[in-house]
């Protein structure tokens, strides 16, 4: 039959024709817009910063590479899926973080989070954040010595969220927090605040850029907005309803971070539309409640890490099939 | 003109330029032998003429007993050679009748029936004698389609002109060259079915079509005898994969639904293919049995992309290099589409009733990627063209949860192929999928050996 008899044909079952678009390229793309995050949180807090983050790209990688070898699994470092993390981590963490601690979150990210559970899209928890949480629960303090920006020592400043925090009973206005913050109004206090100049993690902060990462992200269809438009709504209503201020929920802490980058993290979301935006719901509930009631400043964490686990339960909400005919009630009509 | 569609769905790289403006050539390879399998399509046939007959163009030579089945022909005029196996699409081997043409023309058709004044009866009859079956891909007997089961009132009538597959355009030709036979055979396919309106369905990429089908059909409302009543008008869908697929073509231009493991027919509908039309009017008017079909060859490692009209039984490797030539670097041969197509493993494979193209795909055109681990990304569910879940689905039927599996829609995946086109991780969905039909299937077969041994077993102890 001619010149086809020279080529190797390949045999498949269909379809024979796939989108140009790889893993690959979509955790590429995340990558992309975490950089502009962490350049930025190296200009505000300096070289801890950036020692911070190369620490634990550097490290995650390493680890990933490692435990693969050593399981005699292929090494996968070419998907960029342990950079993401490694970048997720430090983004998360403190400017000053020593680094041998932050190698050690990545450990734990890495290998305890990730490839204990079966690598890349198999775990349960989000590893970038199980790593931070290790750290939490072992070393608190260093872990909440925030260093204000532009700032070479890492001294102790109050931050905008741990006064957001009702004592007593009693909410402090934007205003008053404005004052107990060093900022000279509420105006001030709002747009450093959104503008990321103010004590925190190296990438939580620099809220526009976040916002960008996630029009881009969306638009390019990366990842879906149920879960972070249904969390950021949530803890907003939420937290309003306990008489904080609206806009400073949303500018604060690791909300915005954390809905865009953690809650639709792929493997550790649902993936059923529904279930995504119950998840971002439960997601913002618990970090309101922890924000509003609980011991930490901070619930962002550990209300993903909760619903990491619930995931699996939300997965089974799928949408209605096509031609979907509710069942007959058989069983009725025999009882 | 309003555009209609159905929700999920994707958009490949069309690639249908090479061959839409090229009129259908009708070819037959030097050999003179064609190959026709004795079954395509329904219930197997037995030969009819054994090794040394001669044979007419249009002789029945194989046929069965069975309701769901349809009688084969002889495609050319000749002597059957042999009765023997030869790969046919899907890479099996099935008998096939081989006969060598002799250059006559001799013919055996039916006589011309008007489908206007026949009874039903006589129409389904010579429907089935004509051994039509669906031309579109699923070669399902078309008498079987147009009788739909009593109580289903049949409203529409669509004829599937879609052809959302990448590369193909016979659809097209067919619609531009013979758009007074396809009006006709929608106009016979709703006598039939007693369908009150007819819809010639296209994507928005064939608009240029819709002046020349509305022309065919104002043709025929001139025409005051049998049809001159029927509605039959255009509408256009958007370019999208898997438009032409029965049940999206319904949801899309009717907005109803077929009922998960129903037919289309309780959705009140009846999709024919607008070959099939072609077919259907052709086996009226001039008694002409399905002998012969047109095909689009083409792909990126095809020097000669063009629409060809042969004989059913020509085997492509026959038409290479005298009608089809080759560039080097073939790495994949498929029958049909690149979405639902099969892989050949040589182009030595006859044409049959339902192949609408034959595709030579370079390596870089074609997916020969590993697959990875799934990544959770849920791009599969959105684009599900039946709003399955078909990542889920893969996850249950892989740790043995069919239960799970048919949940999320296990039963109602029509293979469309759309969500493995999306996965960034390659996961080779449909392929999971078929698995996981084979198992619900072989379970479903066990358990009811199971009860009929019960059944058996109580009654002996009784
Ligand atoms: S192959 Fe099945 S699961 Fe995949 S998109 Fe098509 S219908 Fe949905
Ligand atoms: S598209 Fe592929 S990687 Fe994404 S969820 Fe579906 S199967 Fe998994």
């Amino acid at each position: 039959m001619g010149e086809s008899d020279k080529n190797e044909i390949y045999l498949s079952s269909s379809p024979h024709y796939a989108s140009p678009i790889s893993t690959r390229h979509v955790m590429f793309a995340v990558v992309a817009v975490l950089l502009p995050l962490a350049l930025y949180g190296v200009w505000l807090f300096g070289l801890p910063a950036l020692v911070t983050i190369l620490a634990s790209v550097v490290s995650c990688v390493a680890f990933e590479a490692l435990f693969r070898k050593l399981t005699k699994q292929d090494i996968r470092v070419g998907d960029f899926s342990a950079v993401i993390t490694g970048l997720l981590l430090a983004l998360i963490l403190p400017p000053a973080t020593p680094v041998w601690m932050t190698v050690l979150g990545a450990f734990f990210a890495i290998v305890v989070a990730k490839e204990f559970f079966g690598g890349l899209g198999a775990n349960v928890f989000n590893p970038a954040l199980t790593g931070r949480a290790f750290l939490l629960v072992s070393f608190a303090t260093p872990l909440t010595t925030w260093s204000a920006p532009f700032v070479a020592d890492a001294i102790s400043t109050a931050t905008p969220l741990s006064v957001i925090k009702p004592v007593d009973g009693v909410v402090l206005s934007a205003g008053q927090i404005a004052q107990r913050t060093g900022f000279f109004s509420e105006g001030d206090l709002y747009l450093n605040l959104f503008l990321g100049q103010r004590a925190g993690c190296i990438g939580e902060s620099g809220i526009f850029l976040i916002l960008i990462a996630a029009v881009v992200l969306i638009a390019a269809k990366v990842i879906d907005w149920r879960a972070p438009v249904a969390m950021v709504a949530t803890a907003v209503a939420v937290t309003w309803i306990a008489g904080i201020d609206p806009l400073l929920t949303v500018l604060t802490g690791g909300l915005l971070f954390g809905a865009v980058f953690m809650a639709t993290d792929y493997a550790t979301s649902p993936v059923t539309p529904l279930g995504r935006l119950v998840f971002g719901f439960g997601c913002g509930l618990i970090t309101a409640l922890i924000r509003v009631f609980g011991g930490y400043p901070e619930g962002v964490m550990f209300s993903i890490l909760i619903m990491n686990a619930l995931t699996p339960f939300l997965n089974r909400i799928i949408p209605k099939k096509y031609g979907w005919v509710k069942p007959a009630k058989k069983e009725k009509a025999v009882k | 003109m309003s555009i209609k569609s159905f929700k999920g769905g994707i958009h490949p790289p069309e690639r249908k330029d090479a061959t839409r403006n090229l009129p259908v050539e009708a070819r037959f390879p030097s050999t003179k032998l064609v190959w026709i399998p004795v079954t395509q399509g329904g219930a197997p046939n037995k030969p009819l003429v054994s090794v040394g007959d001669s044979v007419a163009r249009g002789q029945k030579i194989a046929e069965s007993d069975a309701f769901m089945s349809a009688p084969v022909h002889a495609s050319v005029a000749g002597t059957v050679k042999k009765i023997e196996t030869h790969l046919v699409t899907g890479n099996v081997d099935v008998p096939c009748i081989v006969i060598e043409a002799d250059g006559s023309d001799r013919t055996a058709f039916l006589s011309p029936l008007d489908p206007f004044t026949a009874t039903r009866e006589e129409s389904l009859a010579r429907v089935r004698e004509a051994g039509l079956v669906g031309m579109g891909g699923a070669s399902f007997p078309t008498h079987v389609k147009l009788n739909p089961p009593k109580g289903a009132k049949i409203d529409y009538l669509l004829a599937n002109g879609a052809e959302c597959e990448p590369y193909l355009t016979i659809d097209a030709r067919i619609m531009e060259e013979d758009a007074a036979k396809v009006v006709d055979g929608v106009a016979i396919a709703m006598h039939i079915t007693g369908a009150a309106e007819g819809i010639i369905v296209l994507e928005e990429n064939k608009a240029d079509l819709v002046p020349v089908l509305e022309a065919a059909a104002a043709k025929l409302r001139e025409n005051p005898v049998g049809p001159g009543a029927c509605k039959i008008s255009v509408a256009l869908c958007k370019t999208k994969y898997p438009q032409g697929g029965e049940k999206m073509l319904i949801k899309a231009v009717t907005g109803r639904e077929v009922p998960s493991g129903g037919l289309p027919s309780a959705a009140g509908c009846v999709v024919q293919n607008v070959g099939t039309l072609k077919a259907l009017s052709e086996a009226f008017r001039e008694g002409k049995p399905l002998i012969e079909r047109g095909l689009t060859i083409s792909g990126g490692a095809c020097a000669t992309p063009k629409n060809i009209l042969v004989p059913i039984g020509t085997l492509v490797g026959d038409l290479i290099p005298e009608v089809v030539t080759l560039n080097p670097g073939v790495a994949k041969i498929i029958s049909g589409g690149p979405m639902m197509g099969f892989a050949m493993k040589s182009a030595s494979f006859p044409v049959q009733k339902n192949t609408s193209g034959v595709l030579f795909l370079t390596a870089k055109e074609t997916a020969l990627v590993d697959e990875d681990p799934c990544i959770g990304c849920g791009r599969c569910i959105s684009v599900c063209s039946c709003r399955l879940a078909p990542v889920l689905i893969a996850r249950a039927v892989k740790a043995g949860n069919l239960e799970e599996a048919k949940r999320c829609g296990l039963m109602d995946c029509v293979e469309c192929g759309t969500c493995a086109y999306v996965c960034p991780a390659r996961v080779k969905l449909v392929q999971h999928f078929r698995i996981g039909k084979l198992m619900v299937r072989t379970e479903m077969a066990k358990q009811a050996a199971k009860k009929a041994a019960a059944g058996t077993d109580t009654k002996g102890a009784k």
